[in-house]
């Protein structure tokens, strides 16, 4: 193993320093091996450079250089993807957007901030302390990830039940295209003539080019709340509670299920106090004005009753600040991180059902789980039914490797069969592209190549991602070390 | 299926109205999908072009027609095609009118999330094309917000899908999105799958006058610290307020903010007399079925017949200056006044010049503001002249690569959207 770059890149890597800095690039091996993944760890593929522009006008430099080149690029925000969405296929210069940091302004007035690709979420969060506005998207990795990422994977978080996801959040976006051209798209007024290239933008996977400015849409507080933790014999008591809240057309800010794995692992971890006998419990949270929230509540806890299930903690809140609240998030929001204390590897999966299938697709997954022999647990978005099964695996067994995926397997060509889809907010990636011919015909899938190669027509901005599109197909092998399929 | 000559514009009327003074050599009315998709592919082999309708309530909306072909009448592709109540979402064919929806949801005690004008002849394709929405934009969103699925045919006369019938779904390009305010231009929307929500049980419109517009805009901004949640928030000026207040039994004829609450009765009651004790002020309230006219009235102010109308977009701090800045006497305005965006009716007899001269100076204003201002209607000949689609923007460039993308040889609806003129 050398510890330069490759001699082809190396002219490149010499530019990109002239251009950045020796400190705004990165192309030793040692160096690299770091990025050789995202939160998706069975793909693996090392950038030949790493590059960390300060400004859209380097971005743009970086962009032009790798088209002279003729290297592929890709964009990387703090690498939290769980579906590979920052994979360098083909290696080529990645560029990672978290010197981009800057919250260029805030405007609570008129309820949009602007921000550069790489601020972390929950950075705004903080900076909104006060104002009586929030930015609504809170994915679990919200103190990690940055709102670029959100940006390219639409990202969502237990609040999206009633707030929408990141698009429904977003008026504009500064794109860097995949020519090295910067465009304004969209605005901080919210209607903008012409197509709603923002929709289009938002979850596009980087395939569109880079994005270095967001302006985000801001949300009024609630006025209060309510969060409830409801505790459940089994999970399916739970997840029929589910379905009945929302058919009784109650729309709650957060519904969300731990199953007994996760809430082990989370007590083990942390010491929230959930009860560790319990076959689930849910968090099912109203906000709104405080005068309709009680009627809500009663309303939630007589569903959570007549479905065996009995109310162990009911919260109510002014601010997102107060610290019991902060305790039970923090608890839900840390339990991916506790499921290393279960088992050496997991996969986070990402389906999504109608809501009212929830308890069918808990009783397939159980039988997924006798029939490959491989433990599942369960953390998700319960009232979107957003599944997050998570599954339990030692990536140094061959064979429970190939019995995890296929369990990954089943459960997502279930979701597809139930009306669903197989991801709700982590992504296509690379992870998933393999799936997209099962849930798009080949007409779909030929309308979104046609758009893809209109925006991105050589195909070097983030290739392999998204959608299975022709050309970098072969060489998505070579750089990584793919699991046995 | 054969088609005639299409090189020259038929005389009136020709098969049918296409907007703009226009007529269609031919109007089809597929019953089927796939005869929706021969329809498209035998125009396209005879070189005309493809409008569809739905209601024919916007059919003089964006520019003039640029091509001659077929009108395509939606309006047989009206069934529902799963509504799986509990789940809070529909999926329904695109020529089924909006009324025809509502009714649908009504059983279930839900309803559609936008609000759209003459709803019982608009349909849920027309609605999606041009992108309406009213008041309650503010706390229900936009009909971006509320689709999650579409069906469209395309140039090449296939049916494509993007998205699907769950409320989460990041697989695949967001076509539904794309779609939604295209106008028609990319393909012909066929099928969609909207959120719904239940409704609510409770409404209030509050309704409170003013000598001038910027105590309101002090109103407005109170929001933002004010207990308060509305789902709507609208400024009226005289002229509207009369039109608007008079046939609801309300004094109109000032400068008006109304706001909406719309909750369980508890809270609509807590809502309304804490906005009093706020605001310090008394005012006029609808309340719950006594609302529900001017709730119609104020999203059907954009579809009113005059000849000149206009839809400006700007930052919400910026609407009572943009509303004080309009001559008096020439336009009626409503401001959706947490959003940003006035709808302007011209008042009168206008010119051509005298409507150029008013719509740059307001464009000018929200242009400056880093919005836009879109001509809603105007006589055809004026069209090129007002710009109706407003300021050109940088990103209309990658649109029109989009355009080439999916349409390459301009079929579907040519001419009429940004862009394009």
């Amino acid at each position: 193993m050398t510890a330069t770059a490759a001699p082809t890149t190396i002219p490149l890597v010499r530019e990109l320093a002239a251009l950045l800095g020796e400190d705004g690039v990165l192309h030793r091996r040692d160096e690299l091996v770091v990025y050789e993944c995202d939160g998706y760890v069975i793909e693996k593929a090392v950038p030949d450079v790493v590059v960390f522009p300060t400004s859209t006008e380097q971005v743009v430099e970086v962009v032009k250089l790798c088209n002279q080149h003729d290297v592929p690029f890709v964009p990387r925000g703090a690498g939290t993807s769980l579906a590979g969405g920052t994979l360098p296929i083909g290696g080529g210069v990645m560029i990672s957007l978290t010197r981009m940091k800057r919250i260029v302004e805030i405007n609570a007035r008129d309820r949009y901030a602007i921000v550069e690709a790489g601020v972390v979420n929950v950075w705004l969060t903080r900076a909104l302390a006060g104002t009586g506005v929030h930015f609504a998207p809170d994915p679990s990795s919200q103190t990690a990830c940055t709102i670029g990422g959100n940006v390219a994977t639409n990202a969502g978080g237990p609040h999206t039940l009633k707030y929408g996801v990141t698009i429904n959040h977003v008026r504009g976006v500064e794109l860097v295209t995949p020519e090295g051209e910067v465009v304004q798209i969209g605005g901080v007024v919210e209607d903008q003539p012409g197509f709603d290239l923002t929709g289009l933008l938002v979850g596009s996977e980087g395939t569109f080019g880079i994005v270095t400015k967001v302006i985000v849409g801001l949300c009024r507080d609630p006025e209060a709340g309510r969060t409830l933790l409801a505790v459940f014999p089994t999970v399916e008591d739970s997840v029929e509670a589910v379905s009945g809240i929302v058919a009784a057309g109650i729309v709650p800010a957060a519904l969300e299920m731990i199953d007994n794995l996760m809430i082990r692992a989370v007590e083990a971890a942390f010491h929230f106090g959930f009860p560790v006998e319990a076959g689930a419990v849910l968090i099912i949270e109203v906000d709104g004005v405080d005068a309709a929230l009680d009627h809500e509540a009663q309303a939630i806890s007589e569903i959570v009753q007549a479905h065996g299930g009995t109310i162990d903690k009911a919260i109510g809140w002014r601010t997102r600040e107060e610290p019991e609240y902060k305790a039970i998030w923090k608890a839900r929001k840390m339990a991916f991180g506790a499921i290393g204390r279960v088992s050496p590897t997991f996969c986070t999966q990402d389906g999504v059902v109608p809501r009212t299938a929830l308890p069918h697709i808990l009783r397939f997954m159980e039988g997924v789980s006798e029939r490959t022999n491989i433990r599942i647990a369960n953390v998700f978005h319960a009232g979107d039914g957003n599944l997050h099964p998570i599954i339990l695996f030692d990536e140094q067994d061959p064979d429970q490797v190939k019995r995890a995926l296929q369990a990954s397997h089943e459960i997502l060509d279930e979701c597809i069969r139930l009306g669903g889809s197989v991801t709700g907010e982590h992504g296509i990636g690379v992870e998933k592209l393999a799936m997209m011919p099962k849930l798009f015909t080949p007409d779909d899938l030929a309308a979104m190549t046609a758009v893809h190669d209109a925006l991105n027509p050589d195909n070097r901005c983030s290739p392999a991602k998204k959608i299975p599109v022709g050309g970098h197909c072969i060489e998505r092998t070579s750089p990584g070390r793919r699991a046995p399929a | 299926m054969n088609v005639d000559d299409r090189s020259a514009w038929p005389d009136a009327p020709g098969a049918g109205p296409l907007g703009d003074g226009r007529y269609a050599a031919a109007v089809h009315r597929p019953t089927t999908v796939a005869e929706l998709c021969e329809v498209v592919k035998a125009e396209a082999a005879a070189g005309g072009a493809v409008y569809p309708q739905g209601g024919r309530t916007g059919l003089d909306f964006g520019l003039p027609p640029a091509r001659p072909g077929a009108a395509v009448d939606l309006t047989a592709l009206a069934d529902v095609v799963d509504y799986p109540h509990a789940d809070m979402t529909i999926t329904v064919r695109a020529g089924m009118t909006v009324a025809a929806l509502q009714a649908i949801l009504d059983e279930h005690n839900q309803r559609l999330l936008f609000e759209v004008p003459r709803a019982d002849r608009a349909t849920v394709g027309g609605a999606l094309a041009t992108g309406v929405c009213g008041p309650r934009r503010l706390g229900l969103g936009r009909p971006r917000d509320s689709i999650i699925g579409v069906s469209f045919v395309t140039a090449a006369g296939v049916e494509v899908k993007g998205g699907g019938r769950v409320v989460k779904n990041v697989a695949g390009y967001d076509f539904p999105k794309l779609l939604t305010g295209s106008l028609g231009s990319l393909g012909i929307i066929t099928q969609a799958t909207l959120k719904v929500r239940p409704r609510p049980a409770a409404s209030a419109l509050i309704w409170l006058t003013a000598d001038r517009p910027e105590p309101l805009d002090a109103r407005v901004a109170a929001f933002n610290t004010s207990s308060v949640r509305p789902t709507a928030i609208e400024i009226l000026d005289p002229s509207a307020s009369q039109a608007l207040g008079g046939p609801v039994g309300l004094k109109g004829g000032s400068w008006t903010l109304i706001v909406g609450v719309e909750d369980d009765a508890d809270s609509v009651a807590w809502q309304v007399d804490r906005f009093r004790r706020e605001a310090g002020v008394d005012f006029d309230v609808l309340r719950d079925e006594a609302s529900a006219p001017l709730w119609s009235a104020l999203a059907a102010f954009q579809a009113d017949d005059a000849p000149l109308a206009c839809t400006a977009s700007l930052r919400p701090s910026r609407i009572a200056a943009f509303l004080a800045g309009l001559r008096p006497g020439r336009w009626a305005s409503q401001a959706h006044a947490g959003n940003g965006v006035v709808r302007m009716r011209g008042l009168g007899e206008w010119t051509e010049g005298e409507a150029a001269e008013a719509v740059d100076a307001a464009r000018a204003a929200a242009v400056r503001d880093g919005g836009n201002l879109v001509v809603a209607r105007c006589p055809t000949a004026w069209k090129p002249r007002l710009r109706v689609w407003g300021e050109p923007r940088g990103d209309w460039a990658l649109g029109r690569k989009i355009k080439a993308a999916l349409d390459p040889n301009g079929l579907m609806n040519p001419g009429r959207f940004a862009g394009e003129g």
